[in-house]
Formats: structure tokens, sequence, C-alpha cells
């Protein structure tokens, strides 16, 4: 058999239970990881379109002091046309960077960035060249530092390492030009240099700060919609499949579809070769094995691996599948709970905490008789364990999400928090 | 609070500290250069500096109303020593307390934004740092004048970028917010779609018939036959994605269709399961009633153990012909599989081996039926179908 009649069908990392196959559980997180992302991938730069218009703003009034300051000195200028003309090419650059800003949207295009910055070059060397015998960048420059802030257009258009390595070239060249341009003897002069430290600042620290702003609402933004996505379980019935589920099952349908087909129109010889023969073998496998036994898993299996958040720091072992008895609202206390002790991480440096940060979501086994419930109720405790999350520094909404859950203690293991939670459902024989 | 909130306090804190801690560094660069302030002034204003770098840190982690305080109260502790002890200022001292009361301290100004006591601390705040900087500049009123314009304009810049950040907030939840329905309804969908896939049972009981030859390379099956029957399961698949309601095919015999009323998806014949084994070598005999009346879900269940039979006689009997007997009565549907094949000791063949257990008592089960097997070595083998009709 050729190559070519290859019936192409790419074995899961997982089967169709989601029983473990080699590392599946990863595949699991990261294919609903994938699809959530698919579906968020332009929604990263949500609200930020807003941020980009605040910055406008800013630098809009920064060029506009610039613009005073250069008037003001205009008698001063050793050649005052330069500065002119540096200055027409900024404002032709920053309203071009404002006009497609509004246009393009999310993003723009390389080219036109490629052409902001040199427009910014250009702007800052005729700047240079028009104060460069007064010897005192820092005191008489103006497009040259609005320039640099001028940055701070493209915060929310642009990568951050982009902009931020955009501000270290801008700071790169004021130092230089400065420090060439420096009268003798300036390195000592105390007035001198501070007039070129504050200049130097004013007009990199602005992007630099602007930066750490869009990054926080960006990642704001994500840690909401991860959030607000995975609160859809909330409602989910007792067991659901997924929003996986269904996607795979119509990839073995399609798959099935394929070969079925390539067999009726003969593509496929008959008798099948051996390794045509196992495709069919292991579809039919998987197919019956999903739909005889479906896909029972509980929404809060489904909210810890749907959610980039939870899946990377949540582990649950739920044997019996009790989650599913739990109501909405004590869906919601428990979801809350786990949202507010995962997700209260201080970014940057907390970024390495993060990774020690984890929640071990214990539920069950029900004991019988261990405590009086009312009827047609049961007892399902809960166990929350936590590692890398001390006590005096769990979110104060924590105890009010997990006593919507019901009644609970907490304790503290190895510097650790541990809550034990019981929670009463109803009993589902007697539904 | 909810969630976004709490991220906000957490991203305007993170930028405060960003903000607050470059600026006070270059505050302290201009105010350590050379004759920039006499060594004791410097002596006693860089402790402060520190001070005030210390809390910018805590601002950042801490929503604690002390620390913005302490702040503030350090870095005007600082540009008071300097207007105290070094008047008039050097051109470096003043643009170390300008960096210092326009950048710096003001960028206070983003956690001190959302309550009341809040908003007061930053009233006084710009106020202070104003009239700070115009203490230190008083011998000259020009330059007072500018310094201290200049402070209230970061003062101003700090409070505006934080109204804006804080107003970007609730629009963005906002569409978060419509996200999230639109997600749940997504849910919905999936969760449906899935049910709908998996309840077209009957016809993946065919395309599972047919995968199976196709595993054991369609050996001892016509390749007619079997492309035939590839081609009719493609089709209803094709349907199936398509999003119709797969029709197998069409009776064309004149024998009477087995219709359930109320079934949607997938209307089936006791002729389409008879000719799939037709195709597939195994002559079926039908005998008794030709209609039966069930409800969806029991007839699927119906068919699907009855082909399942058909499928253990076809591959386990030896012989290529078996008979189907169907009565009814006003409660139950019966039917008899029977074939005149090897047979087999009842108690030496595990039931779950056959997929017995499974594929027919649990299926017949679910909807309240049963199955009965009896078999002996030599003699063929009986299965009895049961299904009730309410």
């Amino acid at each position: 058999m050729s190559k070519s009649d290859a019936i192409p069908f790419s074995q899961p990392e997982e089967n169709t239970l989601g029983v473990v196959v080699g590392n599946a559980k990863r595949a699991v997180q990261s294919t609903a990881r994938r699809l959530g992302r698919a579906a968020t991938a332009h929604r990263a730069s949500l609200g930020t379109a807003f941020l980009g218009l605040g910055a406008a703003i800013v630098v809009g009034l920064r060029a506009v002091y610039g613009l005073i300051r250069m008037v003001g000195q205009w008698d001063a200028y050793p050649e005052p046309f330069a500065a002119l003309a540096a200055w027409i090419v900024l404002a032709a650059v920053l309203i071009g960077a404002i006009v497609m800003s509004r246009v393009t949207g999310d993003r723009l295009p390389d080219w036109m960035f490629g052409l902001f910055l040199a427009g910014l070059a250009i702007a800052f060397a005729l700047d240079v060249i028009a104060i460069w015998e007064l010897q005192d960048i820092g005191a008489h420059a103006t497009a040259a530092l609005t320039a640099g802030m001028a940055l701070l257009v493209l915060v929310a258009l642009r990568g951050s390492v982009e902009i931020l390595t955009a501000a270290g070239v801008v700071a790169l060249a004021l130092i230089v030009v400065t420090f060439f341009d420096a009268p003798l003897g300036a390195l000592g002069d105390g007035p001198w240099l501070a007039t070129q430290a504050t200049a130097i600042a004013g007009a990199v620290l602005p992007p630099v700060i602007g930066v750490v702003i869009v990054e926080g609402f960006r990642r704001m933004v994500q840690v909401e919609l991860d959030r607000v996505l995975v609160q859809s379980t909330v409602s989910a019935p007792r067991f659901a499949v997924g929003m996986l589920a269904s996607e795979e099952l119509a990839r073995l349908d399609l798959a099935a579809e394929e070969l079925l087909d390539a067999v009726a129109n003969q593509k496929t010889k008959l008798p099948l070769s051996p390794k045509n023969a196992s495709v069919a073998a292991q579809l039919a496998t998987e197919l019956r094995l999903h739909l005889i036994e479906g896909r029972r898993e509980t929404w809060l299996y489904h909210a810890v691996s749907e959610s980039e958040q939870l899946g990377k720091s949540v582990t649950l072992s739920d044997k019996s599948s009790l989650a599913g008895l739990l109501d909405p609202t004590q869906r919601d206390g428990l979801l809350s709970a786990a949202w507010l002790l995962v997700a209260d991480v201080p970014s940057r440096q907390g970024r390495r905490r993060a990774a020690a940060r984890t929640l071990n979501l214990q539920i069950g086994p029900v004991v019988p008789g261990g405590s009086t419930v009312p009827d047609h109720k049961i007892a399902v405790p809960i166990t929350i364990t936590s590692t890398g999350i001390p006590r005096n520094r769990v979110d104060s909404g924590v105890w009010g999400a997990i006593a919507r859950i019901g009644r609970y203690s907490d304790s503290t293991q190895d510097g650790s928090l541990r809550v034990d939670i019981e929670c009463i459902v109803d009993n589902p024989a007697d539904q | 609070m909810d969630l976004i909130s709490k991220e906000r306090d957490r991203l305007l804190q993170r930028s405060a500290r960003v903000y607050g801690l470059s600026f006070t560094a270059v505050a302290a660069l201009c105010l350590s250069l050379p004759g920039a302030v006499p060594v004791p002034v410097l002596l006693a204003v860089l402790p402060l500096l520190l001070v005030v770098a210390g809390a910018q840190v805590t601002i950042g982690a801490s929503r604690a109303l002390w620390w913005p305080l302490l702040e503030l109260a350090a870095g005007l502790g600082a540009i008071a020593v300097v207007g105290a002890f070094a008047a008039p200022p050097t051109v470096a001292a003043s643009l170390g307390v300008l960096n210092l009361a326009a950048a710096s301290l003001p960028s206070a100004a983003l956690v001190l934004t959302t309550s009341g006591p809040r908003l007061v601390l930053l009233g006084l705040g710009a106020l202070a740092s104003v009239g700070a900087v115009v203490y230190v500049e008083s011998s000259e009123p020009a330059e007072a004048f500018r310094n201290g314009g200049t402070a209230l304009v970061g003062w101003g810049l700090a409070a505006l970028v934080t109204v804006w950040i804080s107003a970007g907030v609730p629009q963005v939840a906002k569409r978060i917010a419509s996200i999230g329905r639109a997600h749940r309804a997504e849910r919905q969908a999936s969760e449906l779609e899935a049910q709908r896939r998996q309840s077209a049972r009957l016809l993946h009981d065919t395309v599972l018939a047919s995968l199976t030859l196709l595993a054991h390379s369609g050996v001892g099956v016509k390749p007619e036959a079997m492309r035939e029957q590839a081609a009719e399961d493609a089709r209803l698949l094709r349907q199936l994605r398509l999003g119709t309601a797969p029709q197998p095919e069409a009776t064309a015999t004149g024998s009477v269709p087995v219709l359930a009323p109320d079934d949607p998806v997938l209307g089936t014949t006791l002729e389409s399961v008879k000719q799939r084994f037709g195709r597939m070598g195994l002559k079926v005999s039908w005998h008794g009633t030709g209609q039966v009346l069930l409800p969806s879900h029991a007839l699927d269940a119906f068919l699907l153990a009855l082909a399942e039979c058909l499928e253990n006689v076809r591959r386990h009997s030896g012989v290529t012909e078996a008979h189907v007997t169907i009565t009814d009565d006003e409660k139950t549907v019966r039917a008899l599989v029977t074939d005149n094949g090897v047979g087999f000791d009842i108690d030496d063949i595990d039931e779950a081996k056959l997929g017995f257990a499974e594929s027919v008592v649990g299926r017949l089960r679910e909807v309240g039926g049963n199955a009965r097997l009896f078999s002996a070595p030599g003699s063929g083998t009986t299965v009895a179908l049961e299904v009730p009709r309410g």
C-alpha cells in the first residue's frame, strides 16, 4: 500500500473516557486551554484601546508643554530651524500614530511601527543638532525628550518587550549624546548632572510605567475572562460532557466517515492493510467507549481542566463524583474560594511563588452516620489543603465563600492552610 | 468586593510601586550629587527617602492606608529638611525636591481614590506637596510659583491616570460578562450537541459494526457488500454531521416498517437491520408481528440489543441463518433470537466476553427491560429480549 493510502487519524493522548493514557491529563488541559485561548486570543487586548487613548492624551499634553518651551527658547537656539523641523516631524509621527491606532484597532503593523520609530529617531536627531552648541541637552532639548515619551502612544498596540526595548534605546541615545555634548568638567558639576538626570528620567520612565500598567491591565482581563468562562460550569447538570466531549465525538464521527468513505469509493483497497485495520479498530474502540459510557465528569472537573489558572495549581480528587451534588450556591462558593486562594498572587515576584502555590480539593468519601443531617440530605466532607498559602495571607473573602459551601473549620498544617467543610446536599437516592 | 475590583486594586498598587520607586531613585540621585545639599542635610534626607521607598514597596502588596500615609509623611519631611537647612536650594537640590514632590509622592494617588478617607488623604497630600515646594523655594517667588505649579500638575496627572484606569475597568468587566453569557450558551449548546450525537445510537451501532469488520481487514465479507455498507454508513454520518436527521435506507421491499411515533432522530426499520446482516452474510428471517410501537428510547435499546444478538450469531454460531420472532401484548414487546448453530455451555462462557452483559442486558435494563440467554453445546442458542411498552 502506498503512503498516500494511509488514513489520517491521530491517536489522542487520552481515551474518550478521560482515562489517563500517558501524560493525558496535561493533554486534556492543554486542549481545553487551547480552545479557550483560541476564543480569547484577540480578547487579551480587551479594554487596552481605552488605556491607549488615555496615554495619547498624556503624550499630547506633554507635546504641548514641549512646544511651548521650544517657542520660549527660540532666540537661544543656535539652529532654530532644525528644532522647528524636529517638531514638524514629531507632530506628523504622533498624529499619524494616533490616527492609525484608532483605525487599525488592536495592533499596529510592523512596518508602521518601524516608520514610527524612524520618525522618532529623525525628530530626536534634528532636535539634538539644534541645541548641540549649547552643551546642555537636558535643559534645552524639547522634541528629543517628547520623542521618548511618545512611545507611550503605542503602549497598548505593541508588545511590552518592544516598547521597553525602544525606551531603552532612547535612554541610551540620550545618555550618549548628553555626555558627548558635555562641557568640560561637567561630570563634577552637580546642577548640570541633576538637570540631565531629571530630563532623561522624565523622557524614559513614562513609557516604562505605561508598560507596567498595560501589562497589569491585560493580566487582570485574562484572569477575569478565565474566571467568567469557568463560572458557567456552576449551572451545569450533575454530570456534564464538558466543552470537549462533543468536539471529540464529532472528531471520531468524522474520522469514521472518512474511513468508510474511502472504503466505499475504493480509495482504500479491500482487504485492508494491517495499518488501516488497526486504525479502524482504534476508532471503533473509542467510539464504543464514548457512546456506551458517555463522559461522566462533574462540573468541578470541567472547571479545573478548562481554566488556565485553576488548572495550573488545583488538583482534584473526587472519586465518587460527589461534586456534582452541590447546588449552584455551594458550587459558586467553592469556585470563588479556589479562585481567591489561587489567584491572590501579587504578580512579578509572585510568579515564582505562584508555582509553589497549590490547592488540593478532596471531596468525599461520605461517612455514614458521621453527623446529624436533615432527612433526605447527606453530608459530603470537603477538604481544602493548600501549600504556599500562609494563614495570614488568606484573603478575607475566602471565608465568606467557604461559608456558602457549609460549616467549616480551619487549621494550619506545616505553615499552610487546611479547611474541612461539611457540605449538606440533597441525597441523590431520594431523587 | 468582587474579584475584578480586587484585581484592579492590585494593578493600581503595583503601578504605584513602580511609578513611585523610579522617581524616588531619581530624586535621591539629584540630592546626592556633589554640592547639591550640605552633607549633614544629606545624611538626614537619605534615611527619609529610604522610608519613602520602603513604603512604596509595601504599597505594591498591601492595601493598608498606613503605607501611603507613611510615604507622604517621610517624603514631606525630607522636603522640609531641605527647606529648613539648605535654603536657598541649589539647582540640583531644587530638582531633587521637584522629582519627589511632583512625581514620586503623587504615585500614592493611584491607591487613594477608592474611598472617602483616601480621597481626603489625596487632597491633603497634593496641597502639602505644593506647600512644601513653595516653602523650599520661598526666596525666589518665580521659582516657587513654577515648581509649585509643576507639583500640582504632577498630582493632577497621577489622579487622572488613576481615574482613567478605574473607568476602564467597569467597561471591560461588562464586556467580559457578556462574553461569559455567550460562553454559557455555548456550553449548553455543546452539551446538547454531544447528546444529539450520543443519542444517534442506532446509527453508531451500524457504524461500529462496519468498523469492526474493517478492523478485521474486512475478511469474510464480500468486498462489494462491504463497500455498499460503508457507503451507507458514510452517508448517515455525513447527514449527522450536516445536522439533518439521518434516515436509514427507505424500505422498498414492502415489509412493514417499524417506526417509533416520537423518534425525531433516527426512525428505523427492522428491514434495515435485516439488510445489514444480509450483506454481512447472515440471513435473518422475521416471524410474528411486523409493527412495533415503542417510545424512541425503548425502541433504540430494543433494536440495539437485537442487532447485538444477531452480531453474536454471525460471529460465533457457525451458521448463516437466524430467526427472530417478535410478539407483543399490552405491556411488553418480546423478541426471540434463535439459531441452530454450535451453541455453548453457558457456564463455560463469560457473558461479559460476548459483550452480552454490557451491550444487551445493560441497554435493556436502562429502559426497564431484560434479556435471558439459553444455550447448550450442539443445540443452538436462543436469546429472549423483553421491553416494556410504557
